[in-house]
């Protein structure tokens, strides 16, 4: 796998996110003003559609379920409320298109909970 | 019973009773532990048993759904002790030195109720203890007649007070709500849990104040508005309170909301919005104070807000779902409010 055209830049607006089909894998693409980014379509969080839920401005993506929100300069987690990073895929504008790197699917591990049942639950403060 | 708690930031043992959610014993003891809704809905304070029998009294709460099972994953404000036990609860947990703010079990009596339209009631509670509470939070009531607790904000803010006043509105089907409306009131014994929730808003805040609520919503923005007042919040600050409800005739508490409009002095400003029906003038008939609008009430904040919002703000939803992510986005993309400068209890 390598650098996919997932759409045309124009395809999404400023300020708005469009799910799309790549190679089989469903992916969000979000423009937030000042470029784009790619990413699972879900919210880490609950795995709410970001597509329904997520709310662009300011350069921050919010999830409406509960306020999840990252900032997309910088994929910092942002707002009181956020506990997990937002996974991306590597992201390129070209001659009007915008191209993922996507060698496989992003998921998130909603099985975090897993490490309870381990000695790693009590460092993963 | 025993009951202990490893958390991501330490291992916290007491004593709790098995008759109440093990949620409720621990934050009781002063614990921290994470919770939204604390009445099964939303999922947020799942806990891992990892010995000793603990059961789920709602095995089927709409926040149970994606639980491992298998795991032995349960949601705490469900769980009631059995036996000595452990739990893992992933969430970094504090434990609170003064436990004169923690929320409690109280018994409480119904003091008067009055039904302020076709379907809603207003009622007050006498406590057996006073409580202190922040405004914008809520309480768990339970009456032994109907299973299962039922999450309503307070409506009044008084300081360390034994009078709590709350509003329903009446669903079909709700056992709660139903028995409220089914029943003489007056002198019936309740058990309360309380206080509980975030979403407040206090001096602390020293920003202008949105409050967008739909129907029973209105109840933790009629306790902000009372505490804002005692507090000469709109001295400094401007308010702007949308409430929305079906129609004219559904409008409950105009007369209140009128009097802090006027107390205010001009720093406050209410839009009661009508979702059924068209208003036939552009205030209220009865308090012109209190603006009238048509359409959602989002909607009506939208227009209302078209402009004037400030740089310093904080935002308060309150309602039934579509309802708050309709007001949500409004904050976030009109208002332009950072997602810590949002509140509203997350039910679902």
């Amino acid at each position: 796998m390598s650098w996919i055209k997932v759409c045309a830049a124009s395809d999404v607006p400023k300020n708005t996110c469009h799910k799309v089909w790549v190679e089989g894998i469903s992916v969000l693409v979000v423009n937030y003003g000042e470029g784009f980014r790619v990413m699972p379509p879900i919210c880490p969080h609950m795995e709410e559609p970001l597509e329904e839920s997520g709310v662009v401005a300011n350069c921050v993506l919010t999830c409406t379920k509960h306020l999840w929100a990252w900032d997309l300069r910088t994929l910092e987690m942002d707002g009181s409320e956020t506990e997990k990073p937002l996974k991306t895929y590597d992201v390129k504008e070209e001659n009007g298109d915008v191209y993922a790197f996507i060698e496989g699917e992003i998921v998130y591990e909603f099985d975090d909970e897993d490490d309870m049942d381990d000695d790693s639950f009590f460092t993963n403060a | 019973m025993k009951i202990k708690l490893e958390t991501k930031s330490g291992v916290f043992t007491y004593t709790g009773d098995c008759s109440e959610p093990i949620l409720f014993s621990g934050l009781s003891a002063g614990l921290s532990l994470p919770y939204e809704c604390a009445t099964g809905t939303c999922g947020s304070c799942r806990a891992r048993v990892m010995d000793g029998s603990v059961e789920m009294a709602w095995p089927e709460a709409p926040g149970a759904a994606k639980l491992k099972r298998d795991k032995g994953d349960v949601l705490m404000c469900q769980a009631r002790a059995n036996s000595d036990c452990v739990l893992r609860v992933p969430a970094n947990v504090t434990q609170a030195t003064d436990l004169s703010a923690a929320p409690k079990w109280r018994v409480a009596r119904i003091a008067a109720a009055r039904q302020l339209t076709a379907d809603v009631i207003h009622f007050d509670l006498t406590l057996s203890s006073p409580m202190t509470f922040k405004a914008g939070q809520f309480a768990v009531v339970e009456t032994p007649d109907v299973l299962g607790g039922r999450a309503y904000s307070m409506v009044n803010y008084v300081e360390g007070t034994n009078e709590l006043s709350f509003v329903v509105k009446r669903k079909p089907g709700g056992g709660f709500s139903e028995w409220l409306f089914a029943n003489e009131l007056v002198g019936k014994e309740l058990k309360i849990f309380g206080p509980l929730g975030a979403a407040t808003f206090g001096p602390e805040d020293q920003k202008d104040f949105i409050g967008i609520a739909g129907g029973s919503g209105i109840a933790g923005i009629m306790s902000i508005l009372e505490r804002a007042t005692l507090t000469e919040h709109f001295r400094k600050h401007k308010g702007y309170i949308f409430f929305g409800v079906r129609t004219l005739a559904d409008g409950f508490y105009v007369k209140e909301l009128a009097d802090y409009v006027d107390k205010a002095q001009g720093a406050l400003e209410v839009t009661l919005a009508l979702s059924d029906e068209a208003p036939a003038s552009p205030t209220h008939p009865e308090f012109p104070q209190v603006r009238l609008d048509g359409g959602f009430v989002h909607e009506a904040a939208k227009r209302a807000m078209e402009g004037r919002y400030g740089d310093n703000a904080m935002g308060y939803v309150a309602g039934p779902p579509p309802m708050v992510d309709g007001a949500l986005r409004l904050l976030l993309t009109e208002a332009r409010l950072p997602p810590q400068s949002i509140r509203y209890d997350k039910f679902a």
